[in-house]
């Protein structure tokens, strides 16, 4: 029996390591650097990314029919929680966006369009906003969608026995929903069916975020026919839920296969009319076999496909790569105070030992970041000048210079800021003289990861600063997050990256009380610009550009926290697809996917 | 020898007792909880702590425990965090699959290692018995994922007897014959690659008992009573060498649910090895608990099955 235990506790610490990638990933935005994209190491054949394509449009003649076969590629059985409110990995997200019950469509700054199943007016003057049915618009099963499938979801995450996450200060930003959820009222009182085919919502303050779905607004509905006779207890783990939803979608689901596989079969009710092909079977494909069962002609297209492998998909004959920024930025931030828990905000230390700007802005300009992008990335990252990621075209500042890789100037700024070598070791000593050790904490996520760290830690010692690593070694991503946020004062600065969603609005993440403003920067005029973005004169898209530009110049010249890398999201295509667009402007649309071939090309 | 299980049954308590709480306090001690990834910049961190205060992550330790085991006790180990279903459906739907494709792998690694063992100790240090060890050293050196992955990669991919990754295909309607073959189908590569890697000591055990026993007096009666070779190693021998494989087989038993992380990883194969794992990588407190103690358990069970299996069926020993 000793011996069983010996064997499996070795077992289970080589598993750590070769699952330590996927599984982190696998249910979190906040993303661990270096993990769904293990770089390779190859010296050449550098991509520009700007010449992946982001549409393919193919030859031969569209057969009647067919069915999409998507491969999603990850390691672990997805968890079929197919419901938007009560939904928490993003592979269910992946699965439903086939079946979707969106309400609006979006622009490629992820702003509300008009053209979706509902219409939304917002009356910013009196914080109202109305929502509108366009047109007749059928559930899966046929039943009519009515106001009440618009209200039912906030009655979800409003409820007293709802424990998402969503849930949340934006969602009590609506009139009424904390005395719904405390249970002192039935309904949510700010919001009220106001006809036959629109309602109305009451907010305590509207700001430009609801057209990103901010401010407690949410895109979708749930068929309250279907669902009203479940208990709020017994949702998330009824059939409802796991088995048969009815949705507004292309698609509607036909069959599931716990954790593994799920097929779909067009919606004859669909709004936008039934889809050209008849059926999407979506399965999940091991990381280890998806660059084979592309090859082989398994899949039609492939989701979260990791970038690491590209290099094999190149010279594929009947699959086209397409590419497109990901919704994402790798950065590097300093610690300059502490998170006080008990007021909910962030205490800015002036004496903090990372409180100089030149000191800050000479570590960015020392780190060679154009180099491992070539080396390790194969140029599918590119170095990041904005806190804002391209995608956002209309908040993006690509005027900002960055910092780009010179060692020179960050021994200037060094000098400059009285960082000097006093003993002649090569190491610099701090202002008044004393040994001066920076710790830096970073995430262990690919094997490459070490040698990118101990890259940067070069650069580093050649401009005579001396950084060490927290703990010694790569920090586990639990573990990692655990001492970010705890303030750990054995961490000067940490490198860590975040997901930033479709609402680019940075309060979340800079502002005096947000707790994820890991650097604890606070300042007067930050919070002002910060206001500013999500001010109501800023429901002028113009004004919010300029408030947009105005933080990311700041944010870049105090450089409490320095982006590192844009990354670019990889989409195998088989060449069997007509179009595929995945421009998020202008993404292909699910009902117009046509085919050419009875199976995917080999 | 009832009264010794009996008393062996009994002993259980205080182990698993004593597992339970290993199990639960390491497990809390892991750095994170199951909500630390769920932080996205749009999550509400105040939201995250109500619901780890509902969810009473911030009890003494104690009550947490106390909690969790009387619960335990009337069979509901909680739900999981990450799939939000009751634990034990959860390790009900993965455990069935692992169960198959166990039973299946360890039928087959009978199937290929008897025979092999017994060819190789009748014919020892000949051609064959050279190939045979040959066989069972390469079998045992190679790594998992490495077999794993070249037989999906030729059998699967190329040559494609073989489906690729799943249990079932999904287009199947549940309960007829074809949806049965359909899984049995998948489970089959797999199975053959989980068994030709567990073949290594039951052949090599088989093989060394066959090698001792051709000297034993017994054998040297049965051929001076005129029995024929042929009879005396199927009757005589083999009987007597599958001792060191039916003390094992106890453990076989149990380890049926013990899953296999790399097989059902590069075979996308929702078993209890995946889940294990991936429960402790999103810090899933209530399937890591549930999955131990049922480890722990069957590891006890394993042992005294193995042991009153060895009674049955050598009599000279007894359990008391």
């Amino acid at each position: 029996m000793k011996k069983n235990w010996l064997m499996l506790s070795v077992i289970f610490a080589v598993m750590l390591v070769l699952t330590a990638c996927n599984s982190a990933e696998k249910n979190t935005a906040q993303t661990d650097d270096g993990n769904k994209d293990k770089p390779a190491q190859t010296d050449d054949n550098n991509v520009d990314t700007n010449s992946i394509p982001m549409e393919i449009t193919n030859e031969g003649d569209v057969i009647k029919g067919g069915t999409l076969q998507v491969a999603l590629v990850t390691d672990s059985p997805f968890q079929g929680i197919f419901n938007w409110e009560l939904y928490e990995d993003a592979y269910d997200s992946e699965i439903m966006k086939y079946a979707s019950n969106v309400l609006y469509e979006l622009d490629g700054d992820f702003l509300v369009k008009d053209t979706g199943i509902a219409k939304l007016e917002v009356d910013a003057e009196n914080n109202k906003a109305k929502i509108t049915i366009q047109g007749d618009v059928k559930w899966s099963d046929g039943t009519p969608l009515t106001t009440d499938d618009l209200i039912y979801p906030y009655e979800i995450i409003g409820h007293p026995d709802y424990e998402g996450v969503r849930y949340d200060d934006d969602f009590k930003n609506i009139v009424g929903a904390e005395e719904y959820h405390d249970g002192k009222a039935d309904t949510i009182s700010g919001i009220k069916k106001l006809d036959e085919k629109s309602i109305e919502i009451t907010f305590k303050k509207v700001s430009p975020a609801i057209y990103s779905l901010g401010d407690g607004l949410w895109g979708y509905a749930e068929p309250k026919h279907q669902l009203e006779s479940i208990p709020m207890k017994e949702l998330i783990s009824s059939d409802a839920v796991r088995k048969n939803p009815v949705t507004l979608g292309a698609f509607k689901i036909d069959k599931i296969v716990n954790g593994e596989s799920i097929q779909l079969v067009a919606n004859e009710h669909y709004f936008k009319g039934k889809p050209k092909i008849d059926k999407v079977v979506i399965e999940v494909v091991p990381s280890t076999s998806i660059g084979e069962a592309l090859k082989t002609g398994k899949y039609d297209i492939a989701t979260s496909f990791p970038t690491n492998q590209y290099d094999g998909l190149k010279n594929l004959s009947n699959v086209a790569i397409l590419g497109r920024p990901e919704l994402a930025y790798s950065y590097v931030g300093f610690k300059l105070g502490k998170y006080d828990k008990a007021n909910r905000i962030n205490i800015f230390d002036e004496k903090s030992k990372m409180n100089d700007i030149n000191l800050r802005q000479a570590m960015a300009y020392a780190m060679d970041i154009e180099s491992v992008t070539e080396k390790f990335y194969q140029g599918l990252r590119v170095r990041a000048n904005s806190l804002i990621p391209p995608v956002f075209a209309s908040y993006y500042d690509e005027t900002l210079k960055g910092y780009n890789y010179d060692a020179e100037k960050a021994k200037q700024l060094l000098d400059k800021a009285g960082y000097k070598d006093a003993d002649g070791d090569g190491i610099r000593e701090d202002k008044n003289g004393e040994k001066f050790t920076i710790r830096l904490a970073s995430m262990a996520g690919s094997d490459t990861d070490e040698a990118i760290v101990e890259y940067y830690r070069q650069n580093w010692k050649d401009v005579g600063l001396d950084v060490q690593l927290t703990t010694g070694r790569l920090i586990e991503f639990n573990s990692f997050y655990d001492k970010v946020q705890a303030d750990d004062p054995e961490i000067d600065m940490y490198m860590a990256a975040w997901g930033t969603g479709t609402n680019p609005s940075p309060a979340g993440l800079y502002s005096e009380g947000a707790e994820f403003n890991f650097s604890r920067f606070v300042s007067p005029e930050l919070s002002e610009m910060l206001k500013d973005i999500d001010s109501d004169k800023a429901m002028k898209p113009e004004y919010r550009a300029e408030a947009f530009s105005k933080w990311q110049n700041y944010m870049a010249e105090q450089a409490m926290v320095f982006p590192t890398f844009f990354r670019t999201e990889i989409i195998p295509v088989n060449k069997r697809v007509k179009n595929y667009n995945v421009d998020y402007a202008n993404e292909t649309e699910l009902q117009n996917i046509e085919l050419t071939a009875d199976a995917p090309l080999k | 020898m009832w009264k010794t299980i009996l008393r062996r049954v009994l002993m259980m308590i205080p182990q698993m007792f004593v597992l339970s709480l290993f199990i639960f306090i390491l497990a809390k001690q892991m750095p994170g909880d199951p909500f630390t990834g769920l932080i996205t910049p749009e999550t509400d961190p105040s939201r995250i702590e109500e619901l780890r205060i509902q969810a009473g992550f911030y009890d003494p330790w104690y009550v947490q425990y106390y909690h969790w085991i009387t619960n335990a006790l009337q069979g509901d180990f909680g739900q999981s965090y990450t799939y939000k279903i009751a634990v034990s459906t959860l390790i009900g739907e993965r455990g069935l699959n692992t169960f198959w494709l166990s039973l299946l792998s360890a039928i087959l690694v009978y199937l290929i290692a008897i025979p092999l063992g017994m060819l190789a100790g009748r014919y020892q240090e000949s051609f064959l018995d050279k190939s045979i060890i040959l066989y069972s050293f390469i079998s045992y050196a190679i790594p998992t994922f490495v077999l794993s992955l070249i037989f999906l990669f030729i059998f699967g991919y190329r040559l494609m007897w073989f489906p690729t990754s799943g249990t079932v295909d999904v287009g199947l309607e549940p309960g007829t014959t074809a949806y049965y073959w359909n899984k049995i189908y998948h489970l089959l590569l797999p199975a053959i690659t989980y068994a030709i890697l567990g073949t290594t000591s039951i052949i090599q055990y088989l093989r060394s008992e066959i090698i001792d026993s051709k000297t034993q007096d017994y054998v040297k009666t049965a051929r001076s009573k005129g029995i024929p070779m042929r009879k005396v190693y199927t009757r005589h021998i083999f009987r007597n060498s599958l001792l060191p494989i039916a003390a094992f087989l106890g453990f076989t038993i149990t380890g049926l649910l013990g899953g296999a992380i790399f097989i059902e990883t590069i075979f996308g194969f929702p078993g209890m090895g995946n889940l294990f794992v991936s429960s402790v990588m999103s810090r899933d407190y209530s399937v890591i608990t549930a999955l131990v103690m049922l480890f722990g358990f069957l590891t006890l069970l394993g042992s005294l099955l193995s042991d009153i299996i060895m009674s049955i069926v050598d009599p000279r020993i007894r359990i008391d």
